[in-house]
């Protein structure tokens, strides 16, 4: 039964390299996160738990593995960067903190002064853009337009990477 | 229509020789037959030749040098040439606009011609009418973003220059939109009418371009962007977004540490999971990703029959990983995703 099987498996392996650029992300992330995952465990194992520092190094091989499983993003470099910067320090961790949304300021009406629709659209979309910057691992060196363009990848790649999480822990519950 | 003309204009490009003062001087006789003959002719051809007529009954001796081109184009419609001044702006410009969106490369030097010709046409026009004709200075402000191009900013300022020199005499704009000029690797940005034209702003303007194309591919990933509109509401969204996405991952590394020892981790079961994952979320909403944090759509597996697939064999790494990528490789592809730049 396992033989056939696996001679079904045999039968349906590509022969071309794998350009999905979304799969090849997810394959990386796994093979990053898993092994040290596992190398975790084993160290765990072997000496006491140690709640907090645990769950950072849990957190920081996360994240290692999401940078290093997208290398063509300059956010992934920025992130990679910071990651091995902060190992001799504390491990920082690099999700921003649960924040609010975003509050729409107010528009700004000062006594007499009427400023232009456009200016005030272009002042709170100038915000948001910060905001954005914020979020996104080197966003505060890139410029406006870059940020849009590497905003995409990095939403898209969060989203596999939770995916793989979420499978990761699924798969260990039941 | 276009095409063949093209043929027929390259052809008597190369055949260009002294013949050209003779026909020269043989259509300037023949001036009320071409009437007729153009208005038996197509549409198109009508237009391209009122060009011409248009552009023979000016001053000879001004327009000998760029007088080749038409002749060469009038011969290919036969005896048609000077007819009068009678042909409307509109259809002149859109004639000469088509002529110039040809994409053959014998274009680019009939079009040079043409445009030295129109330039010369437009001073003298100056002279004889009203300043509002257009000139195709006005005509060349009027460009066209190729949104499908891969094109570098770098050239742009080319074909800007070519355009602020011609429009160095245009006075104010009073035609529609022309049709699109050649298709260089130019980002081609159109002016609309009463906007201004100057290299600054068509640059701006391609620029604005570009960031809303990204904006909208964005809208794409971002689910419920659709519904909001305007860029400030978008990049709420999108900054809401990426929040939850990245407290997700935080709330499920936690969880994953909490559960480490407990792991039994094997990649094969990993990745056959993941593929499982990833399809029930491509058929669920993304809505439940970020709504159900503890609840997993692993869950509704309904719809997903990988019965032949046994999680607990110990096969290589390579052989699940393969396969699995083989049978999503047709689920990634019929979905639009990728990464776009």
């Amino acid at each position: 039964m396992e033989r056939q099987i696996i001679n079904k498996r045999k039968r349906v392996f590509s022969l071309q390299p794998n350009k999905n650029p979304k799969a090849l992300f997810a394959r990386r992330y796994v093979s990053h996160l898993v092994p040290a995952l596992k190398k975790i465990n084993m160290k765990k194992s072997s000496s006491k738990t140690n709640h907090p520092s645990f769950e950072k190094t849990v957190k920081h091989e996360v994240d290692m593995a999401f940078a290093l499983s997208a290398q063509e993003f300059a956010w992934s470099r920025f992130l990679l960067q910071k990651l091995l910067s902060s190992v001799h320090d504390d491990p920082v961790r690099t999700s921003s903190s649960p924040s609010e949304i975003l509050e729409r300021s107010s528009k700004k009406q000062g006594g007499g002064k009427h400023q232009d629709r456009d200016e005030e659209e272009g002042g709170e979309i100038k915000k948001r853009l910060k905001e954005l910057q914020k979020l996104l691992p080197g966003g505060e060196e890139m410029n406006m337009e870059e940020i849009l363009s590497e905003i995409g990848s990095y939403i898209v790649c969060l989203e596999l990477q939770m995916i793989v999480l979420k499978s990761i822990v699924q798969d260990n519950i039941s | 229509m276009l095409e063949g003309l093209v043929s027929q204009e390259s052809l008597s490009l190369n055949s260009m020789d002294m013949s050209v003062l003779e026909r020269l001087k043989w259509v300037q006789q023949q001036q009320q037959q071409l009437q007729q003959v153009v208005y038996q002719s197509s549409n198109n051809s009508h237009e391209l030749l009122q060009i011409l007529q248009f552009h023979g009954s000016n001053n000879d001796d001004l327009l000998q040098s760029s007088f080749s081109p038409f002749q060469m184009l009038g011969s290919g419609f036969g005896p048609n040439y000077n007819i009068g001044f009678g042909p409307p702006h509109e259809a002149m410009d859109e004639c000469i606009s088509r002529t110039s969106s040809c994409h053959m490369e014998p274009v680019d030097t009939i079009e040079v011609l043409l445009k030295t010709g129109e330039e010369n046409r437009a001073i003298a026009l100056k002279n004889k009418r009203n300043p509002e004709v257009k000139t195709r200075g006005e005509e060349k402000t009027e460009k066209k973003i190729k949104v499908e191009a891969e094109t570098e900013s770098s050239m742009k300022g080319k074909s800007n220059m070519r355009n602020t020199e011609a429009s160095s005499d245009t006075s104010k704009e009073t035609s529609k939109k022309a049709s699109e000029i050649q298709k260089l690797d130019y980002i081609h940005v159109r002016a609309r009418r009463g906007q201004a034209t100057d290299r600054h702003s068509l640059a701006e303007r391609a620029r604005r371009e570009k960031i809303s194309k990204k904006m909208k591919y964005l809208q794409d990933i971002v689910p419920g962007c659709n519904k909001v509109t305007g860029k400030a509401g978008m990049l709420d969204e999108i900054i809401n977004y990426v929040q939850c996405l990245q407290r997700q991952v935080e709330f499920l590394s936690m969880k994953l540490a909490v559960l480490n020892p407990e792991l039994e981790l094997a990649v094969e079961d990993v990745s056959v999971k993941q593929f499982q994952a990833y399809f029930t979320n491509v058929v669920a909403s993304k809505q439940s990703i970020m709504v159900d944090v503890p609840l997993f759509p692993l869950d509704q597996q309904g719809s997903l029959d990988l019965s032949a697939i046994n999680p607990n064999q110990t096969t290589s790494i390579e052989a699940p990983s393969a396969s699995w990528e083989t049978q999503s490789q047709s689920l990634y592809n019929t979905s639009s995703l990728g990464f776009q730049y």
